[in-house]
């Protein structure tokens, strides 16, 4: 079937038709059918119709802005890098608070906490040495 | 097959590119920035998106540079490039249809009343008109059809290139062309 509008191969066809490269007898055979197929007549006029769809030109200073931009894009960090950054930036900011603190708890003259620890426990026994000694009826030799 | 053919001038040209020769960019550049934008313009139909997108294809093929291989023919990879750019702008534009039907139709009516007044122009117009139906029936394709129609109508792709862009068989290319221009037949028979 040579029928453009009925063949799998249409848009085959159809191009090799309009660019004149099919072998002369499909050339002969199609230009019979289309003298015949209204269908294949609108189709060639629709492909010929799209010839008017024209695109403007490119505006000037084209190369420049891309340029400029290839040039603003070699200047970011490649995305690995801000990928690996984006994480590191809180972690660093959360070590840097735990170092300050760290340094706030060790300040000369600030009293140590197992210092401070100790002497509670001194407190403690000697409070309870004399609350035994409360218990030890007065007079009675020891 | 497309091997043998990647050894290709463009693809030569990016190898040097790829070992830091930017002479090599700049002639890539001369050569394919014409049938970029002209694509990119006909899928989206807007100058300034498609330039704008363009830039996006050429600096993307410039930060792959490091890592480019010629595993198929240069163009069937900036096409690539060009085809994903598309249909991403066209799918994130989708919302803005609305407005830009409005101002066509706007237009359309000062059009038909400048081309009351006087006879030159209503034939300008009169092709305007054409040209807009085209442009309409172009648009109202499927994105895939669409990019598939204007890389084998206007950029000249073949259809294993198209297949390769679209990520798709031969067979599959045929096929969606064919219904392709099957569409734009029912859509623009009346012109004919």
């Amino acid at each position: 079937m040579i029928c453009l509008g009925k063949n799998q191969q249409g848009a085959d066809l159809l191009t090799g038709y309009l660019a004149k490269t099919l072998d002369a007898a499909r050339t002969a055979e199609l230009n019979q059918h289309v003298q015949e197929c209204a269908d294949c007549r609108s189709l060639i006029a629709v492909w010929e119709r799209l010839d008017e769809f024209a695109a403007p030109e490119i505006t000037p200073g084209f190369d420049a802005r891309l340029y400029a931009r290839i040039a603003a894009d070699e200047m970011r960090p490649s995305w690995w890098r801000r990928l690996l950054w984006r994480p590191v930036a809180p972690l660093a900011a959360a070590a840097a608070v735990v170092a300050v603190l760290a340094l706030f708890l060790r300040v000369p003259g600030t009293p140590d906490a197992s210092k401070q620890a100790s002497n509670v426990e001194i407190e403690q026994v000697a409070q309870a040495v004399d609350d035994l000694d409360l218990l030890i009826p007065i007079g009675s030799d020891r | 097959m497309e091997a043998v053919v990647a050894l290709e001038r463009d693809a030569q040209l990016m190898l040097r590119v790829r070992e830091g020769d930017d002479t090599s960019f700049a002639l890539l550049l001369e050569r394919h920035r014409g049938p970029v934008v002209h694509f990119l313009y006909r899928m989206v139909q807007n100058q300034a998106v498609s330039e704008e997108l363009a830039q996006e294809v050429f600096l993307r093929v410039y930060r792959s540079r490091k890592t480019y291989e010629p595993t198929a023919k240069f163009t069937t990879w900036l096409f690539r490039i060009a085809t994903h750019v598309a249909l991403n702008s066209i799918r994130d534009r989708k919302k803005e249809k609305g407005h830009e039907s409005l101002d066509e139709e706007t237009l359309d009516g000062m059009e038909r009343q400048v081309a009351e007044r006087q006879q030159t122009v209503e034939q300008e117009m009169v092709h305007e008109v054409k040209v807009r139906e085209v442009r309409q029936a172009i648009e109202a394709l499927p994105a895939k059809q669409r990019a598939a129609v204007l890389m084998h109508k206007y950029e000249g792709l073949d259809y294993g290139q198209i297949a390769a862009v679209l990520n798709c068989s031969e067979s599959a290319i045929k096929s969606l062309l064919f219904r392709a221009y099957e569409s734009l037949r029912g859509q623009l028979a009346h012109m004919a």
